[in-house]
């Protein structure tokens, strides 16, 4: 071990802070191998060497990056199923049904994380549409430029790949590199990933038929949840649907949405004459 | 020497960071959430059990775990979690440190050129030698005990003519 | 519901009937493949048959594609489902699998949500547990 108390337990408040996560005591080896990488790449000994240049010369970058290597969590492919039952069982063929052939749908992952979202949707498509890579496109933004990155990649891990995605999708959209599995091109070159706060004002893009923006209103205080949507609205299509996590709803936060029921699940859509 | 009589060095198929990531997948996963593999060296301690299991394909050899039997003990409980059994046998250790082989093996397998077949999981004190050289080594530290994963050529197999 | 857990680990049994346990499923374990079949032709004659079978691929006797394929060829059980967990990751083994009868497929190594994701997308995750 190279990390000593002291370096741990800023470690934890730093943690603590930024992303609500408390790292018990006990979790020093944790630390110690997802930090002595980056400190090795820095040329320095160990985690505590890293820990003190930091805190001697405060740098947001380094500081966002300790938090992401110890926040990482798998997102699950397909995760909540309905919203993806829906996209290609209804929302899908009735958007085709109002649009003109040569028209492009625009899907918007709106906090992408990894790129599982982005991609179960390039999936999803690619098997519905058999000119899905013209039909659609998918835009995927996330907070954090590491996350953007690794959507960009499309790489997963097996651990990432085991996560609710059906083994027959596995082995036809994906292929193994090393320890890892890469989506394959042709759908990667559906999805364009770039970083986006949706706490701060958009910036151009859309407009969207399709919006999933799935456990992001939860982190929000009230004002903060209402000034997304509303932004988020602005670059929807007027008749475009909306598809928020299992347990969030605009209902009581924003009154300019309709929900309408979906298989077990709902979507939202502009209210008509705003 | 034709090309199918000799086999590349595994340290020209394979690197350290890979058998750590993938070591890294199986410790989160399978010895618990939280768990690590640290890759920093220890001195090793005086006796050491060791598990593996065989590849045979293009190329020939063995995927090797090797730590003190305190360790072996340590590991197995993490293993079985909620589910431990009355009492923890030798063949429970075994069976544990066998099966981690196992899970190390095939995902090497996988990145290794195929097709390739895995052998069934071995236990006991002394591991099949390694083909002079011909290893991968990652030696590390699991709760700060002696922990080594060793992806080795076997003996039999052929050695690549060195060109030049 | 009832498992069937066929792997040559007792770990691995502990660990796959222990997290299929959790979800309320009635386990029984068999070493390897013949193992299995022997408890699926018993259940036959006194009527337990499970709902789901867990099938590691490589073990002594009767390795887990060829417990696959001779299920599949039985209609007696037809409605089982055959997922298998193991340590074989080449696209070519799962393909193969798939192609044998398997239903779904789980990389050794996973943690038990990755092994209720595969049960959900199965539809074999009962509905208290299912979100």
């Amino acid at each position: 071990m190279t990390l000593t108390a002291t370096s741990f337990d800023w470690v934890r408040q730093l943690v603590h802070r930024e992303s609500a996560i408390v790292l018990q005591p006990g979790k020093e080896y944790l630390v110690e191998a997802r930090l002595l990488p980056m400190a090795q790449q820095r040329g320095l000994r160990g985690v505590s060497e890293l820990v003190d240049s930091v805190r001697l010369r405060p740098d947001a970058a380094t500081t966002r990056r300790i938090v992401e290597a110890l926040t990482t969590n798998e997102t699950s492919w397909f995760r909540d199923g309905d919203p993806f039952t829906a996209l290609t069982g209804t929302v899908l063929p009735a958007l085709a049904a109002d649009r003109r052939a040569d028209e492009r749908l625009s899907v918007w992952s709106a906090a992408c994380s990894s790129g599982q979202e982005p991609y179960t949707i390039a999936m999803l498509v690619s098997d519905a549409l058999p000119d899905a890579a013209r039909r659609i496109s998918i835009t995927a933004t996330d907070l954090s430029r590491q996350m953007v990155e690794r959507t960009r990649a499309g790489r997963f891990s097996q651990l990432e790949v085991n996560r609710g995605l059906p083994a027959s999708m596995l082995v036809r959209h994906f292929t193994r590199t090393g320890s890892e599995w890469e989506i394959s091109p042709a759908l990667r070159r559906m999805v364009t990933a770039t970083e986006c706060n949706l706490a701060a004002p958009l910036p151009r893009m859309g407009p969207f038929d399709v919006v999933y923006l799935r456990n992001v209103l939860i982190y929000f205080d009230l004002a903060t949840k209402q000034a997304i949507l509303r932004r988020v609205r602005e670059l929807m299509r007027p008749d475009g649907w909306l598809f928020l996590g299992a347990a969030e709803t605009t209902l009581g936060v924003d009154d300019d949405w309709e929900r309408v029921a979906l298989g077990r699940g709902s979507a939202y859509r502009p209210r008509k004459g705003n | 020497m034709t090309a199918a009589a000799v086999q590349e060095p595994i340290t020209g198929l394979l690197d350290a960071a890979t058998v750590l990531a993938v070591a890294d997948d199986v410790w989160t996963s399978l010895v618990g959430d939280g768990e690590v593999l640290v890759p920093l060296p220890l001195p090793a301690p005086a006796e050491t059990v060791s598990a593996w299991v065989q590849i045979t394909g293009p190329w020939c050899g063995a995927v090797v775990v090797s730590c003190a039997e305190a360790t072996a003990e340590a590991l197995t409980g993490c293993l079985l979690r909620a589910r431990p059994p009355a009492v923890l046998e030798p063949e429970d250790v075994e069976d544990a440190l066998g099966e981690l082989a196992n899970v190390l093996g095939g995902n090497v397998k996988a990145v290794l050129p195929g097709p390739s077949a895995l052998g069934l999981p071995q236990a006991g004190p002394n591991p099949p030698a390694a083909r002079p050289g011909d290893l991968c080594r990652v030696d590390a530290q699991w709760r700060g005990q002696f922990l080594t994963i060793t992806v080795q050529g076997a003996t039999g197999a052929p050695h690549a003519e060195r060109t030049r | 519901m009832r498992a069937l857990v066929i792997d040559d680990s007792r770990a691995m049994r502990r660990i796959v009937g222990g997290i299929l346990a959790d979800l309320g499923y009635e386990v029984r374990p068999a070493g390897h493949g013949r193992e299995a079949l022997d408890v699926l032709e018993e259940g036959s004659r006194t009527g337990w048959l499970p709902d789901l079978a867990c099938v590691d691929w490589n073990m002594p006797v009767m390795d887990g594609l060829q417990f696959v394929s001779a299920v599949r060829s039985n209609p007696a059980y037809r409605s089982m489902s055959l997922m298998m967990v193991t340590t074989e990751s080449e696209t070519g083994q799962i393909v193969r699998a798939l192609a044998a009868g398997a239903h779904e497929y789980v990389i050794k190594p996973f943690t038990p949500d990755a092994m209720r994701d595969k049960l959900a997308l199965l539809g074999l995750l009962p509905q208290a547990v299912a979100r």
